[in-house]
Order: C-alpha cells, then structure tokens, then sequence
C-alpha cells in the first residue's frame, strides 16, 4: 500500500514560499522546533551550562510533627535570554532526596545506561511540587518512621556532582 | 509490576479504576509503552518466548497477528487517511500473505461479522463516514482478521450500545471458544467481566491487588479494594439513595503512599499498612501466590499473612429474586451481587 508520504500528491518546491519545501520531505516540522539539546550542546560550553541554571529548594515551615507529611518545592530557573539544555545521567531529570537517600529511599535504584536532557526555555522558571511523608523505605517492602530530629532534604539536576556544578540546594527541616 | 499468567482459550479480565495500570500493562505485552516509558525489568512470555528478547522486526511480525489489539479509542486508532476496508485488509495481506482479491474478500467478512450491515459497500468508506459505534466495530475487525492466538481488548464495547456490545462480546466468546484464543478484556464495566471472563485480576496503582477465578472475586472478594469496587456498582431494585463510592483518589504514580499503597483510602487500615507493603499471597494459605495456578485466589492485603491486629469485616449479600441471603456476616461494608 502506498502512504501518502510515498505519493507525489504535494506539489513541493524550495524556491516558492507558498509550497511545501521539498526538503521537509522527511520530518514534518512543527513551528517552533528550534533543535534547543543541539544548539546548546555546541555553543555553550556545558559548564556555564550548568552555571547559568540556579536551584531553589524550600519548605513553608520550619518545625513539623513526627507523622506529618513535608511539602517542599524546587524551583529551578534559567538565568540565560536564549535556551539551554542540560545533559542528566538518566531519563530521570531532577531527583530529590532526604538525608542523602534518593526520595527518602534506602533501597537502591535500578540503574538506566539511558542519558537524557532537561532543556529550559529563554529564562524559564520550572516549579515542582512533592511531599515527603516523614518516612524511610528501609528494604523493598518496609517502611519506617523518621524519629525526631533534622533532616535535609536535597533536590537538583541529575547530573554526576551536582552540588559541585551548582544544580542542586538543600533545606533543613525539623521533626519534633 | 504485575505477574499473572492468562491459559489459551481462557477469558481473562483486568479492572480497576482509571489510572491502575490496566492499559499500560497491557501495552507493555505488545511492546507499545511509548516515550519516555520504559520496561526496566521482568519477563513477558508468550508461547515460550520472552518478548522483550525480540527485535523489532520479530515483534513487528507478531504484532496484529498472533497478538492483536483492540484499542480503546477507535477513532484515534484509525488512519482517517484510508478506507476503512484497506486498514482491515493491510494487516491480512502481510500477516496472512493473501493476495489482493483474498485478503478483500477477508476484510468484507470480518466487517460482515462484527455487524457492519453492507460490509461490501462500508469497505470503501473512510473512518469519518462510520459512527463511532461502527469504528469500534471495525477496530475489533481488524483485531480478529488474523486469528491471533492472544486478543488484548482495552475497552472493546465502551463506545457501544448495549445491543452491539452483546453481540461483540458473543463474537469474542465464539472465537475464543472456536479457536482456542485467548482474550484479556480491560473493562469498567463489573457486569461484562461477571458475564464473560473466567478469571479476573483487580488492579489498583499499577499493581495486581486480587486476582481470582470471577465467581470468587463477586461472591467471596478478598481485598477492600475489591468489595470498594463492587460496592460501587448501579443495580436494578436497588433502594439504596447513593451509590458507594471509594472516599478518595488513586495515588499519583509519582507519589506512592508507603507501604499497602491503598491504605490512605482503606476503611480497615492500620498502622502496620502504612509500614509494609503487602505481599501478593494465596488468601488461604497465606503464602506466596503461584500465578500459575489458576483456580486460587490470590490477593494483597495484610489481612492475609496474620498482620492486621483486626479482621476486614464486611458483608456479602447475594440476592436471589426477592431473596436476600447473607453470606458472610461480619461488620463494616456491604457488597451486593
């Protein structure tokens, strides 16, 4: 069967504006696909990359009571007018963690060989909402309650040394 | 993560709320969980193949042939660019390696059995010119004209009247018991997997919670979600004033409560629900399920391996006529059949 992509149904000509161009035979294109991983990755050097996005964690209080559930919520925003895209290690393009363990987990993550990108727009703000529900999962199927005291919550790029390449923060919070 | 095992031949049910999983676990059989998505680890066997061991090519090859889909959005699922009657009779001629005339004339008859009424004259029309109920019609065509040995149905008669959705699901009856092909039917709907399933697994945030043979599920249901669910179903004679429903929402995915994932909206949790997640075990004995065996019943739910200080209590009624027979009587919720 032949698809209509294969058919000679569309007239197409570079030269005239008011056709189709024969070079966009292959991917039809939306309006505004600017290749932003491509570009990024060859005029922007990836350390000023990173240095050009900032990470904000923060949570409305301070002081929580032993069973409440944490809300927090990173900001990350990119300082650049043009945009930039940031390579991660994993499809995976923030995580967050409390104390150092990844999502409040103690059970280690299936590792993704799968490298990906967090892309920003000219000066974009991206905001992300999560709850921490005050607990550790301890092995695959338990869970235990964090005792009193404090506890950092850490969130950022996922990239390798992100604290060091600045894509991460971190707050403090206390459990009474 | 869900395992279960479904026979050739045997009807097979999946339900559960809209975002349980039901639909991606049945994409992630055919390979079709789309971007950025990713199954990261399990087998999915099929006639003693591991499909994710296969190529593209080879999946290709058994995609609409010896597994078909019926999808749920038939409108979405039809290219509006070709006949109808050529959609149906592309996947014949490449699976079937028919020639032109044959695989039309398998196309007119696979719309004829579906109760397309002028099946020859309906072949020319494009997907615009059918109803939606006549779309979805032909989708189950398409899925049907291979003979495939596995039928994955996502919602099959959603879009349908009542009378076309008898009539399908008699179809689908009458090829699985004909050609010994297995079907697993995603539905809402608890009457069509009670009238046409043989076994049932409930799901609930992308995990299996229950699965059982279907008469087990209705009369004997072993996981609150299960008597939520069928609590909340609409009957004829009916005198209650509302429907029960499930307080709450479905957990965001991203979000997994800790432990039982249900026990934010469990009439029954206790503290230790929100500590261990439940193994998925055979109710009787207690111990690990064995998929494999498909005449247990098999849920998720503490209650199960001795770790809830008290017992789920709730009561089953069956009504026969006017009769009202209660059939286990403990206190709490109550489930109709």
């Amino acid at each position: 069967m032949r698809r209509i992509y294969e058919s000679d149904a569309l007239d197409r000509d570079d030269e005239d504006p008011f056709r189709p161009g024969a070079s966009d035979r292959e991917e039809p294109r939306a309006a505004r696909t600017l290749p932003v991983g491509t570009l990024s990755e060859t005029l922007f050097p990836r350390r000023l990359r990173h240095r050009s996005i900032s990470v904000d964690v923060s949570t409305p209080r301070d002081v929580y009571e032993a069973g409440e559930t944490v809300p927090f919520v990173v900001r990350m925003k990119n300082a650049m007018p043009f945009p930039v895209s940031v390579p991660t290690v994993s499809p995976v393009l923030w995580t967050w963690a409390v104390d150092g363990h990844r999502e409040a987990s103690h059970v280690p993550e299936i590792p993704t060989q799968e490298p990906s990108a967090l892309e920003f727009d000219r000066g974009e703000w991206k905001e992300f909402r999560r709850n921490w529900n005050g607990m550790f999962q301890v092995s695959e199927s338990e869970w235990t309650r964090a005792g009193p005291g404090e506890y950092t919550i850490h969130a950022g790029v996922n990239v390798e040394s992100a604290s060091a390449k600045g894509v991460r923060d971190e707050t403090t919070i206390e459990i009474r | 993560m869900a395992i279960y095992e479904v026979e050739a031949g045997e009807r097979f049910g999946v339900v559960g709320e809209s975002g349980a999983g039901k639909s991606v676990t049945s994409l992630a059989v055919m390979r079709l969980i789309d971007e950025p998505g990713v199954i990261e680890s399990g087998e999915i066997r099929f006639k003693g193949r591991n499909l994710l061991e296969l190529d593209d090519e080879e999946m290709r090859e058994l995609r609409g042939n010896e597994i078909a889909m019926i999808f749920q959005d038939a409108e979405t699922a039809l290219n509006p660019a070709y006949t109808v009657g050529e959609q149906i009779s592309e996947a014949v001629r490449h699976h079937l390696d028919m020639d032109e005339t044959a695989a039309k004339e398998r196309a007119i008859e696979m719309l004829e059995s579906v109760g397309i009424p002028d099946p020859g004259q309906r072949y020319s029309n494009y997907p615009h010119e059918f109803s939606g109920g006549m779309q979805q019609r032909a989708v189950i065509a398409m899925a049907l004209s291979c003979d495939p040995d596995l039928i994955i149905a996502d919602e099959p008669t959603t879009a349908l009247d009542v009378t076309i959705e008898a009539q399908i699901l008699g179809l689908l009856k009458e090829i699985g018991d004909e050609y010994d092909t297995a079907i697993q039917l995603i539905t809402h709907d608890l009457g069509v997997v009670a009238e046409f399933c043989d076994r049932v697994m409930v799901m609930y945030a992308g995990h299996p919670v229950e699965m059982a043979p279907v008469e087990d599920v209705y009369y004997d249901p072993q996981h609150p979600y299960t008597v939520g669910l069928m609590g909340s179903v609409p009957r004829i004679g009916d005198d209650r004033d509302r429907l029960e429903t499930i307080p709450g929402r479905m957990p965001d995915l991203i979000e997994m409560p800790p432990g039982c994932n249900f026990h934010p909206r469990c009439p029954y949790a206790e503290e230790n629900c929100t500590k261990r997640e439940p193994a998925f075990v055979d109710v009787a004995t207690g111990t690990p399920a064995d998929v494999s065996d498909h005449d247990t019943q098999m849920a998720a739910c503490l209650a199960h391996t001795g770790e809830l200080s008290e017992q789920p209590g709730y009561e089953v009624r069956v009504r026969d006529g006017s009769r009202t027979e209660p059939v286990e009587s403990t206190d709490g919720g109550t489930v109709d059949e």
